[in-house]
């Protein structure tokens, strides 16, 4: 059965959603799901932007077919070459042999490269500033390098003001009928799950988001829908998600509070783990979250880091190194250019207490304007009331960073 | 081409010749037994107009050419090592980088007194942790704005003491090795310039060679000698033409006792004939006449490369390598032929045998020239994982990053004032205290004596100042061990007891490894030392420089002399954090795939050096990871 939506007038939502996928990438779990977006455009000639991944592409069809009728598909525009949108390229070249297809260098370059066979069709290739009429409606396109692929673009509409903004703007979670931002509760029940796909998938990118953010801010007056790949469309309050988007790619934090973050083997570690988050409840700090590296998953402690402001990582020592879960933690957020904040650390060891040390250096040399406070917690084992001063000292000093700031 | 000298380079070394015959050689041995310089000498060099011999006129030179230059170093080396030397750090080392890379006004100011022969000139570049790898210099020199603020140390400098101008280098950008380095131009008697005693050397020792203290000298802005950062540069340039004039004087000694050999061969009889008409003598002065043709070759043809212009750095390194080895060659072989006569001192043969050696050794060792020629050949090596030495490796101290505030200012009660105020801002409460004999483990101050304490008797003055400071007693190893003046369990350091509190007075200790290991958790260590460069000063937050006789009394005074309150249990105080080094550069990110370049780190397959900013990358540089041109990367 087809499912559509319309978007605003001759454009229509024509994607899919997806409950069955496990891991996004094959490395981050979804278990609300999460939809691919494709748009059609019915002007004079029709146009789709961009395509779904290969595991809905039927639904696509079948889409296309309900709202196209009779008539043929004209233009492809492929603003991002990824495969959960690129995939159901191979189709439509079957279905309509004489589609044009409009894209960057890069992403022709792509396309050939993960074997779909476009040389037999009309190529169109643009770049920044050209522009396109497909009769009422005109667009024109803006290069979007690295965000966070390197063949990206958006296309801008400039007739009816849609942004198609890629990947950018984009969210997990299956859309489930619903299709505007406007249509559910984001800042309740989306915005971590935003967040999340953000910060993993184009986290290291802040200066290329940065970028296109400025570029996109010249026009944002004429802006009147984002149209992303994934997740719903923005009609309104845009300036919310623009700002979240601001905050994300120039690595601040959202809030002032604290992410605790232990990896411990038989609670000892969380003890003290605990014992901080309390003691910076007391002191009126509530704003704490604690999590266990070993039972979440890593892209939502990389999501918790982007929205907090302050981290503590407590880890205890593990063949002489960092808890190879914890250490994982670190690696995903060096590699995600993760910088700008401020962190603590709570070490514990039976016999050679090494974790402390490592993490610090790693935050220090490996990544970028990471602050590690001084007052390090040390245990031997477990945390014991004679180091209550030094608990105490810890929290207050944490609390006082954040008076500084 | 006849390969051979001028007429007027003949009579020069005639010149030279006569006056170091009459001038030099008669006082030679002196020099040598009482290790004097030749100022009498120097001065006459000066008249004659020598020491300024390749310089143009107009900067008060003699405007000869260089093989002039080696003509004349080898002469007088001929007769006396030292003099030669003199004249070769002189006119190589101390005059032609300023003549090279001066400014007009600094050529006016210091090249032509130079070049006259009215000031003496030398080189400030050996380092004990930086002689052939310069890239390990820890001498620096801070922009304060009008003037630049320069402390270290230089050692083994020749003309040390004696010389008025000094060409000095030191680390101006920390952190990037070998481009970090500048020149300056630094005059005897400038404030905090100070020299050790003379070293007492096996050879050359009518040349005076010492070490040169820098402790916060000023200097001048306009001293700067180039520009900022090209000190290596200016150091390797100047040491090129300095190893023709090291060959010139192995050269010049190897003839002189080529010269002496001959005569004594021809003197001695035995067996009924002159020793030199026995085969085994006259192959002897064969071979050394023959290393002595292809060494004078090598030099004045590395001389006559230079005044052309042409690239001779290769040359002069063959010309001072071969030069100097046969100069212990030949020397050895001319105390051979002396026989036990030559073993004697005041045979000149003994001494050019001890002056020979050091030409192996300096600006630039045989194994260094090797490396130069060697380069020439073979090209880069291939990368290694050891990484580039033109990247500084920072001696981090070993008890972690500290304050290292030496209060230098006012006198001794001033800066102990200054020391108790940053001790109690830190802190620390001195109206309690811990028993003298708290176990060093769980004390939460120690008040720790070295053996620069003294005698016995002067115990009294840190068992005063423990009390004062609430803290107990502890020692350096040698006090408890060797003199007992303490007991053995009281000594700190990584075999002994290791303190872990707070506060660590360190009292006449120098700072041997073992014992700033013992400490390095201390949350704050205080210095008081007498000798400003004792190691235990790279170790602590808070040092002074001063006779523990004068300061401790004053510092136990000052922290107060009631009784102390009992301390309540310890609370570790924690270190600050260290100082991160500021980046040298931005970082920009490529647009085609998100690699960051970052200039610390260089782009190492591409041959680009750490240290290179993003806008000095190599015209054609791109992006090692997709290719894309430098105009693709955006500020990171």
């Amino acid at each position: 059965m087809y499912c559509v939506r319309t978007v605003t007038d001759n454009l229509y939502w024509v994607g899919a959603n997806d409950h069955r996928t496990h891991l996004f990438e094959n490395i981050h779990p979804i278990p609300r799901g999460v939809s691919y977006n494709s748009y059609l455009l019915m002007d004079e000639s029709t146009v789709l932007f961009d395509t779904v991944d290969w595991s809905v592409c039927r639904q696509l069809m079948e889409n296309l077919d309900y709202l196209l009728g009779d008539r043929p598909l004209d233009y492809l525009v492929i603003n991002h070459m990824e495969p959960d949108h690129g995939a159901s390229i191979e189709e439509i070249l079957i279905r309509w042999p004489n589609v044009k297809i409009i894209s960057t260098a890069k992403a022709f370059m792509l396309m050939r490269q993960f074997g779909f066979t476009v040389d037999n069709q009309e190529l169109i290739e643009v770049k920044e500033g050209d522009t396109y009429s497909f009769g009422e409606h005109t667009v024109t396109f803006i290069a979007a390098p690295m965000v966070h692929w390197p063949e990206a673009m958006v296309t801008f509409d400039l007739t009816n003001g849609v942004l198609f903004s890629a990947d950018a703007f984009g969210s997990f979670i299956a859309l489930d009928g619903k299709l505007f931002a406007d249509e559910v509760n984001f800042d309740r029940d989306w915005i971590d799950e935003a967040r999340r796909y953000l910060t993993n998938i184009v986290g290291k990118y802040g200066p290329q988001v940065q970028v296109l953010l400025k570029k996109a801010a010249g026009i944002l007056d004429k802006i009147k829908f984002i149209c992303p790949l994934h997740g719903p469309v923005w009609r309104e309050n845009l300036l919310y998600f623009v700002d979240k988007y601001d905050k994300w790619s120039k690595y601040q934090p959202e809030e002032q509070g604290v992410m605790i973050a232990y990896a411990s083997m038989y609670g000892n570690t969380e003890s003290a783990a605990q014992a901080l988050a309390a003691k910076l409840c007391e002191k009126g700090m509530t704003n704490v979250w604690v999590y266990d590296v070993s039972n979440t998953h890593v892209s939502q402690l990389v999501s918790e880091a982007f929205r907090l402001s302050h981290l503590v990582f407590a880890s205890v020592t593990y063949n002489l190194g960092i808890y190879p879960v914890m250490h994982d933690f670190l690696m995903h957020l060096k590699a995600l250019n993760f910088q700008n904040r401020t962190c603590a650390i709570i070490e514990n060891g039976s016999w050679a207490v090494k974790s402390g040390d490592l993490m610090q250096k790693f935050l220090e040399d490996e990544m970028k304007n990471m602050t590690v406070l001084g007052d390090r917690l040390s245990l031997a084992s477990a945390l014991h009331p004679d180091k209550a001063s030094e608990l105490d000292a810890l929290a207050d000093s944490i609390i006082e960073s954040m008076a500084k700031e | 081409m006849l390969f051979q000298t001028t007429q007027a380079h003949e009579e020069l070394r005639a010149k030279i010749r006569a006056f170091a015959e009459s001038e030099v050689k008669p006082n030679a041995i002196l020099m040598d037994q009482e290790s004097k310089f030749p100022a009498e000498a120097v001065k006459k060099l000066a008249e004659m107009g020598f020491m300024g011999i390749p310089y143009p006129k107009e900067y008060g030179g003699a405007g000869l050419d260089v093989m002039s230059y080696a003509i004349a170093v080898e002469e007088l080396s001929r007769v006396d090592g030292g003099t030669g030397v003199i004249l070769s750090a002189h006119v190589s080392l101390g005059t032609w980088p300023i003549f090279a890379f001066g400014t007009e006004e600094q050529k006016q100011k210091y090249l032509v007194p130079l070049a006259k022969g009215e000031k003496i000139g030398a080189f400030g570049l050996t380092e004990p942790n930086a002689g052939s790898d310069a890239g390990g210099t820890e001498t620096t020199a801070i922009d304060k704005g009008d003037h630049w603020l320069l402390n270290g140390q230089k050692i083994f400098i020749t003309n040390g003491g004696v010389a008025d101008t000094y060409v000095v280098f030191a680390v101006t950008t920390p952190d990037i090795g070998t481009r970090g380095i500048s020149a300056f131009i630094v005059e005897k008697g400038w404030k905090g310039f100070t020299f050790e005693p003379h070293y007492d050397k096996m050879g050359i020792r009518s040349s005076e060679t010492c070490q040169l203290n820098f402790d916060d000298v000023k200097v001048p802005k306009e001293n700067l000698l180039g520009k900022e950062g090209q000190g290596f540069k200016i150091a390797m340039a100047t040491l090129d033409g300095g190893r023709i004039g090291i060959a010139s004087q192995a050269l010049g000694i190897a003839q002189g006792a080529y010269e002496s050999a001959v005569e004594y061969a021809k003197e001695r009889v035995q067996f009924g004939k002159p020793i030199g008409f026995n085969q085994a003598i006259t192959f002897k002065l064969a071979d050394m006449a023959t290393k002595l043709k292809c060494a004078r070759m090598l030099v004045y043809s590395a001389a006559e490369k230079k005044e052309a212009h042409e690239p001779y750095s290769v040359d002069a390194a063959m010309a001072k390598l071969y030069a100097s080895e046969i100069a212990l060659e030949v020397t050895n072989d001319a105390v051979q032929i002396f026989g036990g006569t030559g073993f004697l001192k005041g045979m000149d043969v003994e001494r050019m045998y001890r002056d020979a050696k050091i030409t192996t050794i300096y600006e630039g060792t045989s194994e260094v020239q090797r490396m130069v020629i060697g380069a020439s050949i073979m090209g880069k090596p291939p990368k290694s994982a050891g990484g580039s030495s033109s990247v500084a490796k920072k001696p981090a101290p070993i008890t972690g990053v500290r304050k290292g505030m030496i209060l230098k200012e006012g006198g001794a009660k001033e800066r102990v004032d200054a020391l108790v105020a940053a001790l109690k801002k830190d802190g620390y409460d001195f109206s309690v205290g811990i028993p003298i004999d708290t176990p060093i483990a769980q004390a939460e101050r120690v008040v720790s004596a070295g053996q620069g304490i003294g005698s016995k008797e002067n115990m009294k003055l840190i068992e005063d100042l423990a009390k004062a400071a609430g803290a107990a007693i502890g020692s350096s190893r040698p006090v408890a061990e060797t003199h007992k003046f303490v007991p053995l369990n009281r000594y700190v350091g990584m075999s002994g007891q290791k303190f872990k509190g707070n506060l660590y007075i360190a009292c006449g200790i120098s700072g041997a490894v073992q014992h700033l290991k013992g400490i390095k958790d201390a949350s704050t260590i205080v210095a008081i030392n007498k000798s400003s460069n004792a190691p235990i000063f790279k170790n602590c937050d808070y040092g002074i420089v001063g006779d523990v006789n004068e300061i401790l009394p004053l510092l136990a005074e000052a922290l107060g002399m009631e009784e102390k309150q009992p301390a309540p249990p310890m609370v570790k105080m924690k270190r600050p954090p260290a100082p991160k080094p500021e980046p040298i550069g931005k970082r920009y990110v490529c647009m085609g795939c998100g690699y960051e370049y970052v200039p610390e780190l260089g782009d190492p397959d591409g041959d680009v050096a750490p240290g290179t900013l993003f806008e000095k990358l190599p015209e054609g540089w791109a992006c090692p990871e997709c290719a894309e041109t430098r105009d693709k990367f955006i500020e990171a």
